[in-house]
């Protein structure tokens, strides 16, 4: 006979050997060494709830303080490997295996250690991708996440800085694991239950709030008048003609530019109400000027932004928040809003190759996916028209039934032909195939694959991919915007001037847009201060963002 | 009241070139340059290096009207190698300030500096003290030099020397005055004695405000062309002495500042101590109610 109940007899096991050092669910600081070392066995999936915004930072260095001959051959399944600590898992041999979707600053680190054997790479995924495994393949077995506050009995609040959080607890929880939670405070009464106290098992008070980095704020003192332009053609050159309403932007400074040209270059084209009204993103500090002009109707946020809290608990029509006023966020379900129901992905990039394909990886660092994949995708599952698919639909696909035909998403990347550095936007061969190759991996980590790109934006002008006809169209479309670059100069200029006489390719000055125009003073805030008085007081940039 | 105004729309002179400064800065239509770039006087230095040249060499000079009156104007443009000066640079300088002191006429400096270009290290620290030997000998024969401070190099190293020799400074928030810059500071002395990504730190120290607070500036003014243009002309009415008395009284208060502020950690305690409310929060103040906490503040009086 089986025995159908043994996961929850695990369980049982676990729970009982962590209340030994437990006071009800609270784990004292002190007492969490132990703790841990009872309630994580080897061999256990382990997530570790982290990403390119909040970690749950206390329980990483918990982790990684314990010793291997205790516990060891742990399969991390995490979003994000970004804090010194969740390498040091690895070099101390306490986890063996890896699964995971974003590296940001530790890029380079993971990739020595692959090199080096420290780590047994699963894959690398997109976030909404490991999610869907957690409910499949890898599902964790404990689950150390991060919270604001908590009840005794384990009702966790998890503030702006949601995230990940419900998703995690949701796939372990339910699946008979084990989940601990950091708070920075055990309160009486929580201001809103984000995570029932049921399915959190123990928590343990950080004295202190989680990590949370500001990987959103954009300086505008930064953007150069080259990412203006840009900015310029592609509010004119896409914005405008498609009509995109619903969208993602990335981060980056030529987004950031947009986002600051609407109240200012957007205005005066009449676009106001037309384009850019609803959008799955994170509160950039920069879109400040564009709410509080009245441009913006809605806005589903993966995480918050450090300093922007106080302003969007003020601006609860404009964003979710919950009913003690703050932000709630919630990755899976703003990546799946950004997949499913955006008309437009428009985001920055490393290296564009001449079919397409578009990739943020160096030879040297493997800094993962994160969620812009997702986003800069076009979804085959949607079946819901709007008038910017279809119109791209229709452009790639001229002639054949419009009932029958599918839309297209708009998957525009955007940046000047030399970016930081120097370094040509514009590649024969990606970085991440040499990478592939020297980490025998199956796949080259692409970020954007050359069938989902409809649009390229350089200072040059923009490139509509989803009008080429064949392969060589492409790569004459993509040379034609890629300026003095050794793709750019290689161009054949008969073909490329075909393609401009169709469309294909479009000049500033096809669209009508003097380069000079291209000046600081369009911005609608031109530092952080302007964004913090733009805000009314509201939003409290951090220290290292502020020149006054 | 100014009878011709130079530009009626808003600019901030923090994001502003050189040459759009001076535009906003003088009269309508007044200026004339001296040494344009048609000329090109460029660096003997910096193609030894590969590096780009550029035909005014970073600093325009020349003649202009202010609310009427002649004026010899100096700008530096921050955004062609941090606004650094070097032979051909500081030469220009120089020249200028004689001309103003055979002419008797006032001279404007529009500092945007990180100070002497390294790849002509020895021809801008001789052109640092030529120019501030040149701005005594001007001032001595009576002619005001007034120092503007609010682009975005700041003025550091020997362009805070040469902001030391001034009638008057006139500095914005965004304006800097230091004599080393935050890297230098954290390069040699460690983060611990000073984190130069930490941006508000870098500005309380060396930013605009708490110069104005403790009389390294004489006058503040919002990050707007025109209120750089209206302090300007007030400043060159007041004429300025250059004595020994003067020098004297000024040592004396420096002195005096060392002894009350020396031990001080953090500018906020320098604000807490000059009798300010709310020290903490004289970094978010507008300009007018930051102007009303600065009563008490340090000042400098003519001892510049």
């Amino acid at each position: 006979m089986s025995d159908w109940g043994m996961q929850k007899a695990a369980l049982g096991e676990r729970l009982a050997a962590g209340r030994q050092h437990a006071r009800g669910k609270v784990v004292p600081i002190p007492s969490l060494p132990a703790f841990l070392k009872a309630v994580i066995r080897s061999g256990d999936r382990v997530c570790l709830e982290g990403d390119n915004q909040k970690q749950a930072d206390i329980l990483a260095t918990a982790l990684a303080n314990l010793d291997a001959r205790d516990v060891h051959d742990l399969h991390m399944v995490q979003s994000g490997v970004v804090l010194p600590s969740h390498l040091h898992i690895f070099e101390k041999g306490i986890a063996r295996r890896l699964d995971f979707s974003y590296s940001g600053p530790q890029s380079a680190r993971i990739a020595r250690m692959l090199f080096g054997g420290k780590i047994e790479l699963g894959a690398v995924h997109t976030y909404l991708e490991l999610f869907a495994r957690y409910f499949i393949d890898l599902t964790p077995n404990v689950a150390l996440i991060a919270a604001v506050s908590a009840d005794k009995d384990g009702n966790l609040y998890t503030g702006p800085n949601t995230e990940d959080t419900p998703t995690v607890v949701e796939a372990t929880s339910y699946k008979n694991g084990l989940v601990v939670a950091q708070v920075t405070e055990i309160v009486d009464k929580v201001p809103r239950v984000d995570i029932p106290g049921d399915l959190v098992h123990f928590v343990v008070e950080a004295g202190r709030p989680f990590y949370v980095e500001p990987l959103f704020t954009r300086d505008p003192a930064a953007i150069t008048e080259t990412q203006i332009l840009t900015a310029m053609l592609a509010i004119k050159g896409i914005y405008a003609p498609y009509g995109v309403r619903r969208l993602n932007h990335g981060i980056g400074f030529n987004t950031a530019a947009i986002e600051l040209l609407l109240p200012t270059y957007g205005e005066k084209l009449g676009l106001k109400g037309k384009v850019c009204t609803h959008f799955a993103l994170n509160p950039h500090p920069t879109m400040i000027p564009a709410i509080e002009s009245g441009w913006v109707e809605q806005i589903h946020c993966f995480g918050s932004e450090v300093g922007m809290e106080d302003y969007v608990a003020a601006r609860s029509d404009i964003f979710f928040t919950g009913p003690d006023g703050s932000l709630r966020s919630n990755r899976a379900f703003c990546q799946t809003a950004g997949l499913y129901a955006c008309d437009m992905f428009i985001g920055s990039t490393l290296q564009i190759d001449l079919e397409g394909h578009s990739s943020t990886v160096t030879t040297s660092r493997i800094a993962g996916f994160g969620g812009a994949p997702n986003m800069g995708s076009d979804p085959r599952g949607r079946r819901h028209p709007s008038e910017p698919w279809l119109k791209a639909g229709a452009e790639a696909d001229p002639d054949s039934s419009a009932a029958l035909r599918r839309g297209r998403k708009l998957v525009v990347q955007i940046g000047e032909t030399f970016g930081d550095s120097n370094v040509p936007l514009f590649v024969e061969q990606l970085d991440a195939l040499e990478l592939a190759r020297k980490l025998d991996l199956d796949l080259a980590p692409v970020m954007v694959y050359s069938d989902d790109v409809t649009h390229i934006v350089t200072e040059e002008g923009i490139a509509n991919l989803l009008m080429c006809r064949s392969k060589e169209e492409r790569e004459q479309a993509i040379r034609g915007v890629a300026g003095y670059t050794d793709i750019g100069r290689a161009r054949d200029a008969k073909l490329v001037e075909q393609l401009r006489q169709r469309g294909v390719i479009r000049r500033p000055e096809d669209l009508g847009i003097d380069p000079l125009d291209a000046d600081r003073r369009l911005l609608a805030a031109r530092s952080i201060k302007d964004l913090m008085l733009a805000s009314g007081g509201l939003y409290r940039p951090p220290s290292r963002f502020r020149n006054w | 009241m100014t009878a011709v105004t130079a530009n009626d729309v808003s600019l901030s002179w923090y994001e502003a070139s050189a040459r759009q400064r001076i535009d906003a800065l003088v009269d309508a239509g007044s200026f004339s340059e001296f040494i344009g770039p048609e000329l090109r006087e460029i660096s003997p230095h910096l193609s030894i290096f590969d590096l780009p040249e550029q035909f005014d060499d970073g600093i325009v000079i020349g003649r202009g009207r202010l609310d009427g009156a002649p004026v010899l104007v100096a700008a530096q443009e921050g955004r062609f190698m941090g606004g650094a000066f070097g032979e051909v640079h500081g030469a220009k300088l120089t020249g200028l300030l004689r001309a103003a002191r055979a002419l008797k006429q006032d001279l404007v400096i529009l500092f945007d500096t990180g100070g002497v270009r390294l790849q002509e290290a020895n021809a801008g620290e001789l052109a640092i003290a030529e120019i501030m030997r040149a701005v005594i000998e001007a001032r001595r024969e009576g002619v005001n030099v007034v120092g503007l401070i609010g682009g975005r190099a700041g003025c550091y190293g020997g362009g805070s020397l040469i902001a030391g020799t001034c009638s008057k400074l006139i500095i914005s928030e965004q304006g800097r005055l230091s004599v080393s810059g935050p890297e230098v500071i954290e390069t040699n002395k460690g983060i611990e004695e000073f984190d130069s990504r930490d941006r508000a730190l870098v500005w309380r120290t060396m930013g605009g405000k708490h110069r104005y607070l403790i009389g390294g500036a004489d006058t503040f003014v919002d990050d707007e062309a025109l209120a750089f243009r209206e302090a300007a002309i007030t400043a060159l009415k007041v004429g300025t002495r250059c004595d020994v008395t003067v020098l004297e009284a000024e040592q004396a208060r420096l002195e005096r500042r060392l002894q009350r502020f020396g031990e001080a950690e953090d500018a906020v305690e320098i604000w807490q101590a000059l009798g300010i409310d709310d020290p903490t929060d004289v970094p978010a103040l507008p300009t007018g109610a930051f102007l009303r906490a600065a009563t008490n503040r340090e000042n400098a009086d003519d001892a510049r």
